[in-house]
């Protein structure tokens, strides 16, 4: 029994496993980060007994968002799961790989937690062997992802009627394997540094960095990559959920997928520049600038294909959607954020400091997050065969989204005061700096309680049983939720695109969308009313 | 939520496989043929790589692209070291030309032996197949010999940034190598008429792909390292 389950290579288990290892780091990850704002509202030896052992907390806080959590929720865990299904294949290209690539992720988180827990030395060497190991992984699994896309689509499937969930996923795999591949040398390079006391990184006869230093500036270094990999799967699956609710096709469907290509793009130069260029220096603030107005084009064209989506759409508002929306709108705020940053004299004030800490969470982990609590959502009764209950799911969401907001303007507004006020970036004990301490905690307790919802929620629909009602109940078009015979001889075949719903009036609620392995007799008919719901006549395929 | 009644009208279109996958829509082609080799692939027999007929040659290309990073990001290391103040040149060890000839030789036989598969003359492939192995390992043991010559002169791995450079370079390509004479030997040891996943043809395409690969990025790692110094 535990030897067959170690041996597992059905895309399917591997999936869920990426997304249970996801869900424990993120409350292991959300524990250290409480920890950290009752240090910083309450300075004094509580649970942090030294800087030293703060910057260590924030490392692994950050290791397990970043790496666990965002690189392989959205990527490993929802694609090994549906990338597959979606493109009507019945397993990865090559299922071997995905349990390697499982198992080695998997080690290499237990590595980043362990580091926590050894000497500031030691732990970092851990923490770095670990990283070696991740990316050794995510590697692996991008090369499989890929070639899946390209090599074992069902007959029919062309290019452009991929589901842009797909694009996003093969798009973020090329961008993977040339980005941890990347790092694995960086890794090799640090690690060598270390065992075989050869200089590459420090002069010799330099002076030793700081143990704080050095946590920080590796894990600034790393995240530069991570960005962009976490953020693409992100676009895909909340273009694909409003595609889906809105009852439309994506809106100038090639232009999203240019716009993603795009941002694969220029998360690859952009970090290549940094890492070597600037000679494995980052200065986060200017990064964080840079990154902004990078992804400022792609990110508007997709802001522009989701708002012209919704136009003049009545959407379903499910806890799906609303998670999507919390997304675009988490994004958009956080892009504001980024405005400020990129003007050249404005980081330069705030380095390191909340401004940057704020936008970096509200544009990255909180987005990543929403799409990935929709994805959930979205995808619960494909994966267990019941939803997710939406009553609980909105209070979840409501709670969660004025939670976030109250936390993040806060912190935003404690980078501005700290910064505009003293140029010299220090943090003086003004009360209103402590009552915004103050409430960025108590905003931090009222969003981590408010998971409990979510997990309530999970709790009581997995003990409920599997209801035939749930097999498509968002009507969605893509193929993962046609009806196939799994393992059987037959292939299936793809007649049209993802998105073809009918529009509203044509025909009665329950069937209005064409799957996209409908035989090619049946089409889709006039709108009756031309002016209520137009098709996109840009992206239909 | 009211899905039931919907997927009941809609009947799944069911073919047979043995066609390649994506390409073109299929609504006017019937019966394409699939990829060059499927010959061993046995129809009504659920096959998971039913449309996958060249996902071991896409595989080793992307492979190719992701290993080429790697050894750019070394590189460009290389060269931004490179201005450090404290960096001293060496010579590299003569045998290292040498083992330069012996990786291109072994690059020919490889190509001679897909030559004499092509035209089934198995005892011929045999023998190229072997000698590339052998050219293989002896390249390894040759880059050994490297590091002890190099040793002897008085550079080890932490001397210096160049010769620490020297050192990950060479382990880093010949960890690589190993795995291509893992690759080689594979070739030359399994049973592929056992399985219908992988076929001799393509296991010979793909490990010559990748020993041709290994070939140019060693002429690459020792321009760098002769001229970059």
């Amino acid at each position: 029994m535990f030897r067959s389950s170690l041996a597992a290579t059905d895309h399917k288990t591997i999936g869920l496993r990426y997304l249970w290892l996801a869900l424990v780091s993120v409350f292991l990850g959300m524990i250290t980060s409480l920890v950290m704002r009752i240090q910083l509202a309450w300075p004094g030896p509580h649970f942090v007994a030294s800087p030293d052992a703060y910057a260590s907390l924030a490392l692994v806080h950050g290791s397990l968002m970043v790496f666990v959590v965002l690189t392989c929720a959205p990527q490993a865990g929802f694609g090994t799961y549906f990338l597959p299904t979606q493109i009507g294949a019945n397993e990865m290209a090559f299922p071997k790989l995905t349990r390697l690539g499982f198992w080695l992720t998997a080690s290499a988180v237990i590595g980043m937690v362990a580091a926590f827990f050894c000497a500031p030395d030691t732990g970092l060497t851990v923490w770095l062997a670990a990283v070696l190991v991740f990316s050794l992984g995510a590697a692996l699994n991008a090369l499989n992802f890929a070639v899946t896309t390209i090599d074992h689509r069902a007959k029919g499937m062309t290019l452009p009627r991929l589901p842009i969930t797909v694009w996003a996923w093969f798009i973020n795999a090329v961008l993977s394997l040339l980005i941890f591949s990347t790092l694995l040398a960086a890794c090799v390079l640090l690690l060598s540094d270390r065992f075989a006391a050869t200089h590459f990184f420090a002069q010799i006869a330099a002076p030793a960095a700081s143990p704080i230093a050095t946590w920080q500036r590796l894990f600034w270094f790393f995240t530069q990559a991570q960005v962009y990999v976490a953020i693409i799967p992100c676009f895909g699956i909340v273009t694909h959920l409003i595609a889906t609710f809105a009852r439309k096709p994506v809106f100038a469907h090639r232009g999203v997928v240019l716009a993603l290509c795009a941002s694969g793009l220029s998360g690859f130069w952009i970090w290549g520049e940094h890492a070597f260029a600037a000679g494995l220096n980052p200065d986060a603030p200017l990064v964080f600038s840079m990154l902004a107005t990078s992804l400022g084009v792609p990110a508007s064209i997709l802001l522009i294909s989701w708002f012209a989506t919704l136009w003049n759409a009545k959407p379903r508002m499910t806890t799906a959607m609303l998670f999507s929306l919390g997304f675009i709108s988490l994004f958009v705020a956080g892009g504001l954020t980024g405005l400020l940053l990129s003007r050249a004299k404005f980081p330069a004030l705030s380095r390191g400091d909340e401004l940057v800490s704020g936008h970096y969470h509200l544009v990255m982990g909180i987005a990543a997050t929403f799409a990935m609590l929709a994805a959930l959502f979205f995808w619960f009764p494909k994966m267990f065969g019941r939803a997710l209950s939406e009553r609980l799911g909105k209070t979840h969401f409501w709670l969660t989204f004025v939670g976030v907001y109250l936390l993040f303007i806060p912190m935003h507004w404690l980078g501005l005061v700290s910064s505009l006020s003293h140029p010299s970036g220090e943090l003086t004990a003004t009360s209103l700096v402590a009552t915004l301490q103050l409430c960025i905690t108590f905003a931090t307790v009222i969003t981590i309680a408010a998971q409990g919802v979510f997990v309530l929620n999970v709790a009581v629909t997995l003990l409920r049983r599997a209801d035939a009602r749930d097999t498509n109940p968002w009507r969605a078009a893509s193929l993962e939720w046609a009806r196939l015979t799994p393992g059987s001889a037959i292939a299936v075949t793809v007649h049209r695109g993802a998105y073809e719903f009918l529009p509203v009036g044509i025909r009665d609620s329950a069937a209005d969308f064409l799957p996209q392995n409908a035989p090619p007799t049946e089409t889709l008919p006039p709108p009756l009313n031309p002016g209520a719901a137009s098709l996109d006549p840009l992206g239909s395929t | 939520m009211s899905g039931t009644n919907v997927l009941d009208d809609i009947e799944l279109v069911v073919e047979d496989i043995g066609n390649g996958g994506g390409g073109k829509p299929p609504d006017h082609e019937d019966h394409r043929g699939g990829g060059g080799d499927d010959g061993n692939l046995r129809p009504r027999r659920p096959n998971p790589s039913q449309s996958g007929q060249r996902r071991h040659q896409t595989a080793i290309l992307l492979a190719m692209v992701s290993i080429c990073m790697f050894f750019m990001a070394l590189a460009a290391a290389f060269l931004v070291r490179k201005t450090g103040k404290d960096w001293i040149n060496f010579r590299l060890p003569p045998i290292i030309w040498l083992n330069t000839i012996v990786l291109l030789t072994s690059s020919l036989t490889i190509d001679l032996a897909r030559r004499r598969l092509a035209i089934n003359d198995m005892s011929g492939f045999k023998a190229m197949w072997r000698a590339t192995t052998a050219l293989g390992v002896a390249f390894l043991v040759g880059q050994v010999v490297a590091w002890r010559e190099l040793v002897t002169m008085g550079f080890y791995v932490g001397s210096n940034p160049s010769s620490s450079f020297f050192y990950v370079f060479t382990a880093a390509h010949a960890a690589h190598l190993i795995g291509g004479v893992l690759a080689l030997f594979y070739v030359l040891f399994r049973d592929f008429t056992k399985t219908d996943r992988l076929s001799l043809p393509v296991a010979a395409e793909v490990t010559s792909y990748y020993w041709h690969f290994m070939d140019g990025l060693w002429l690459f790692l020792v321009a760098l390292l002769f001229f970059g110094a």
